[in-house]
């Protein structure tokens, strides 16, 4: 019985079901992985100790509502003895003696990680390009990019590999990547899961969450991965809801909001089109639609370009090849250690950030730009705070349009930030946010978004699964992919 | 025309906490190198810091202790730049909201007393130790010490002299270890600092162009690290030319500063919130909790040992001025009722010990419960003061007890009145011509009989007893 | 944003910018500087700036050791280090 495109809850089923077992899983992942290598999905493989696991699995039932599942890991969470790169050539021979807290808290649940998923270099970028392993292709068109920074997660599940996968999100990098290949993707709000063992990029907006088919898998996944760390202080402590429990509840009433400044008239037809048809159908499922006003919303994009290079070129610093990944060959002398380790071990677009926040927040630029963005921050927080006493959720596409050629956006780097212009609110506020398959342009996937207010994630995963058992976007499946 | 000197001084204490600033890495001195690091001393890919509550609240009690502000809400920063010894290439500090705003200290120099306001004093790590010398062509990183919590203590420029600069170097440093918050070891780098120097002309109301010397790491370098400085930079000025702002480093060895010019000049430390770490907030009851617990400082000490311990306030001071003299008095004081004793014994023949041996009381081999037995001994009478020196030194050499030491070397005190008469008799007779001398006025040979029983009975007769016996049989 | 600048904030960040990529990056940050320089336009008088998203106080730790030795672990992942130490090209101070 094939196993590729199942869910998480069809692939339980059929474990307990003993339809299939452990090891027969593992192993027909393992296939389906090789047979997609062209994807260029994973970096990295972890085939003996998944067999392992799957193993013991058959022959002592597992604990853990995950048990036996397999799950590819983005390449950005530490696991331990196993390598961890990061998307770049800094960190090709890094070994960490320790794992995220995310990662622990999927495997304790009995998740199997299968693999270290492909992703832009230090999660920057948003078409996998940035990769020092090299493009990742989108199941649904061989020239097309997955969208990033998670892009060889959103591959991997797109394609039917494996039915969940980790991501990270700073500023779409979970939601983009989830748009552009057809499934499901939740940020959650900053804090519901710990960044313990996450390769910080941008400290205060990074925040891991899961990527899957379907809305209800994504909630399955966040029961696992959040926790309350003593390890990371701006982990929440809060109560951690059950994130199924309302699933099911009907939407009547839900009042969603749109935003008045998205000016979706300079999307593309088709985007809008589609966008108009998901607005009729919650309408269709009881919702209601506000029109509500985010005034500072346009300034989200110059920002975000102020305070996460600033964060990450402070972040980065520690890669000097000193006390672990690589170093230069040979240095004259420690000047020569630094310059040369670095310029050969990050690659354009990581330094470019590191150079712009290194300039934002040197002496006398400061308060124009680092202070400025921060008070901006405040403002664009404001405004979705007063926007949700009106509304419930707040919803807009993901993305301006489907999946595009890799190369397509030349090298103008504020084109390829501009790709984020949806979902970078929500990482500047702290909001959870989420993007669900909701239609096909030129036979390509697109998402559409919703943001939820601060730890209202419930809310979020029951609009988005009261949407997939009315409709089959998410069941789409590419024919790029191989069985 | 006259030059006026102008000096601040940043004290970094080493605050003696069991863990680090940011981490449960220990941050005891002296280990194996990098054996006292955890992931997050590394600075490991995806490791998070969390601050540690101890480090606060001893920050907070030399707040108190210095009447400052404290802001029960302070914040961290990050200090980016590039060293092998600092894992993260940024320091974490705290620049814009220090746990301890402005206070002030009192110092005394020759007599008279200054007050030195205080600017700030921040928390922040401590970086790890990098050794030059050890190995051929490369430099060794041990990141043991990195995390190290340290208090950064930022002086107004309101110092004029170099003996000044000593005594409020003194004067933090007594502060810090009464308060329990830093052992004040010198030789162990617990405590260094950076003193900022500029000469002007006395009439100029604007400071001169200063140079920061790093690094100073005891009392006696840092006087002579500024005396150095400021006859450079006078030197300078009068030869018309101009003090270069920058850092400098003191040569112990050629007694002098020279500059650390190299690419550090083009240093922008791009200080920013550390987004890692959340405002650390210090309620009122905390706060109040503290309070109520701080630690006796030198000048309540001072006056508690007049009035309590009827102590002559040169005395006291002298006791209260050092944390374990102090400690040492109050100890022994505790198991024997003789106070005066204890603190006559303590600025006298202990001090003229500690002197000679150029150690601190702490690394001497005697306890506070020896000590107390000693005394003890001397007012039950068992011993003389003199025979009490000479245990005193034995327990000096060799840490014994002091019941052991009389008891093995026969040093009980004649107390047998009829002993002494009998040999006290013995040398009146045997001494005829020196006692015709003695009645006929010649006082002074009173001292000769004493000592002629003193040496007959090895110097264990009870010394009273002798004076009464001798006066009584001569008279 | 001039080649200056570039080389200096280059050397903060220990990056070099070699050869044909030099004017490009130049140029790139000259752009994005320009594209950022849109928040002039909001006045942002008694904004307090937002740090983090998370408008909450820290939880801290209380004073204990936790770590053990794991010199071996952390020195043998060293790109060059010896059985006691890190090591890096002799540094002149």
């Amino acid at each position: 019985m094939s196993v590729q495109y199942k869910s998480i809850k069809e692939l339980k089923n059929m474990l307990n079901n003993r339809d299939i077992s452990h090891t027969e899983l593992i192993q027909e992942t393992f296939l389906n992985i090789k047979n997609n290598s062209k994807l260029n999905a994973f970096i990295t493989l972890n085939e003996e100790e998944s067999l392992k696991k799957a193993n013991n699995l058959d022959n002592i039932a597992g604990s853990g509502s995950l048990a036996g599942i397999p799950i590819a890991q983005k390449d950005l969470f530490c696991t331990k003895d196993l390598k961890t790169t990061c998307g770049s050539n800094m960190l090709s021979n890094f070994i960490p003696p320790y794992s995220a807290t995310v990662i622990k808290n999927l495997e304790n649940a009995g998740c199997i990680s299968v693999g270290k998923t492909n992703m832009d270099e230090f999660a920057m970028g948003s078409s996998n390009e940035t990769s020092f392993y090299g493009n990742v292709q989108n199941p649904w068109g061989e020239n097309l990019v997955p969208g990033g920074s998670s892009g060889g997660s959103a591959a991997a599940v797109a394609a039917g590999i494996v039915p969940a996968a980790s991501g990270t999100d700073t500023g779409g990098s979970i939601r983009q990547p989830a748009s552009l290949c057809g499934i499901s993707g939740l940020k959650p709000t900053y804090g519901r899961i710990s960044r313990w063992g996450m390769i910080a990029f941008a400290s205060s907006l990074d925040q891991a969450g899961p990527m899957a088919r379907t809305a209800e898998d994504c909630a399955l996944l966040l029961n696992e991965m959040c926790s309350h760390d003593e390890k990371d202080t701006t982990s929440i402590d809060e109560a951690i809801p059950d994130f199924t429990e309302n699933l099911n509840s009907s939407i009547q009433g839900l009042k969603i909001g749109l935003v008045k400044e998205f000016d979706l008239s300079k999307l593309d037809n088709d985007v809008v089109q589609i966008f108009e048809e998901s607005k009729k159908h919650y309408e269709s499922l009881g919702a209601e639609f506000i029109e509500i006003s985010l005034p500072n919303i346009s300034l989200s994009v110059p920002t975000y370009y102020v305070v996460a290079p600033a964060e990450c070129s402070s972040n980065l610093s520690r890669f000097d090849g000193v006390k672990f990944g690589k170093r230069c060959d040979n240095p004259k002398d420690l000047e020569e250690l630094y310059i040369k380790t670095r310029s050969e071990g990050f690659g354009d677009e990581v330094k470019r950030r590191i150079l712009i926040g290194s300039y934002v927040l040197s002496a006398g630029f400061y308060d124009a730009y680092y202070k400025k963005a921060q008070q901006v921050r405040r403002l664009i927080k404001n405004d979705f705070d007063s926007a949700f006493k009106n509304v419930d959720i707040i919803m807009s596409p993901t993305t301006r349009g489907a999946a595009f050629e890799a190369g397509s956006k030349g090298d103008d780097p504020i084109q390829m930030y501009l790709e984020d212009l949806f979902t970078i609110p929500a990482n500047l506020a702290g909001l959870p946010a989420m993007s669900i398959p909701n239609g096909m342009v030129d036979n390509k996937p697109i998402g559409l978004q919703l943001i939820g207010n601060f730890l209202d994630e419930s809310r979020l995963l029951q609009a988005a699964h009261n949407f997939q058992i009315s409709t089959d976007w998410h069941l789409k499946t590419p024919s790029g992919s191989k069985s | 025309m006259s030059w006026e000197t102008v000096i601040g001084l940043e004290i970094h204490v080493q605050l003696s906490t069991d863990s680090k600033l940011f981490s449960g890495g220990s941050t005891s001195f002296g280990a194996e190198p990098n054996t006292h690091v955890d992931l997050i001393d590394l600075g490991l890919p995806g490791v998070l810091p969390v601050a540690n509550r101890g480090a606060f609240h001893k920050a907070i009690r030399f707040g108190l202790a210095t009447n400052a502000e404290i802001n029960q809400t302070s914040t961290f920063d990050r200090k980016n730049y590039f060293y092998p010894d600092l894992p993260k290439g940024y320091q974490i500090t705290q620049m814009a909201l220090p746990i301890v705003g402005k206070g002030s200290i009192s110092i005394e120099v020759d007599g008279e007393e200054k007050i030195i306001n205080i600017t700030r004093a921040h928390l922040e790590e401590d970086a790890g130790k990098s050794i030059h010398d050890l190995f051929d062509g490369e430099t060794g990183v041990d990141l043991n010490r990195a995390g190290t919590p340290l208090l950064e203590i930022v002086s107004e420029p309101e110092i004029s002299n170099a003996k000044e600069a000593v005594a409020y170097f003194k004067a933090i440093r007594q502060i810090v270890t009464f308060l329990d918050i830093c052992d004040g070891n010198m030789a162990q780098g617990s405590m260094r600092c950076d003193v900022n120097v500029s000469v002007k002309k006395s009439d100029d109301t604007e400071l001169g162009t200063r140079a920061e010397i790093k690094n100073i790491n005891s009392f006696k370098f840092i006087e002579k690290a500024i005396n150095f400085e400021i006859d450079r930079q006078i030197r300078i000025l009068e030869s018309g030319d101009s003090v270069v702002q920058e850092t400098r480093l003191y040569d112990s060895v050629k007694n002098e500063t020279r500059s650390m010019r190299s690419k550090e000049e083009a240093n922008d430390y791009r200080y920013f919130p550390c987004p890692d770490l959340l405002p650390v907030v210090i309620s009122d009851n905390e706060l109040k909790e503290i309070k109520d617990n701080l630690p006796e400082l030198p000048d309540e000490k001072e006056r508690r040992y007049v009035e309590e311990s009827n102590l002559d306030s040169s005395e006291a001071k002298i006791i209260a001025s050092s944390k374990t003299m102090a400690n040492m008095f109050e100890g022994a004081c505790a198991k024997t009722n003789d106070s005066k004793l204890v603190a006559n014994w303590l600025v006298g023949d202990i001090s003229a010990l500690l002197n000679k041996d150029n150690i601190d009381l702490q690394e001497s081999k005697l306890t506070a419960d020896n000590f107390a037995l000693l005394i003890e001994r001397i007012s039950d009478k068992t011993i003389s003061g003199k025979i009490a020196k000479s245990v005193l030194e034995e327990i000096w050499e060799t840490g014994n007890n002091v019941d052991a030491i009389i008891e093995s070397k026969g040093l009980v005190q004649i107390q047998d009145e009829s002993l002494l008469e009998k040999i006290a008799q013995t040398i009146i007779d045997n001494n005829p011509s020196q006692v015709e001398a003695f009645k006929g006025g010649k006082d002074k040979l009173f001292g000769f009989f004493v000592g002629q029983v003193m040496k007959e009975t090895q110097g264990k007769a009870n010394p009273q007893s002798v004076n009464e016996i001798l006066k009584r049989l001569l008279s | 944003m001039d080649k200056k600048t570039v080389s200096t904030i280059a050397y903060l960040s220990r990056l070099s910018l070699y050869g044909e990529n030099e004017d490009k990056i130049t140029k790139d940050l000259e752009n994005i500087i320009k594209f950022v320089d849109q928040l002039d336009q909001v006045d942002t008088e008694n904004i307090e700036p937002l740090a983090s998203p998370l408008e909450k106080t820290a939880k801290t730790r209380t004073d204990n050791i936790t770590a053990k030795n794991r010199k071996e672990v952390f020195l043998e992942r060293s790109p060059k280090s010896n059985d006691d130490y890190f090591l890096v090209p002799r540094v002149v101070e």
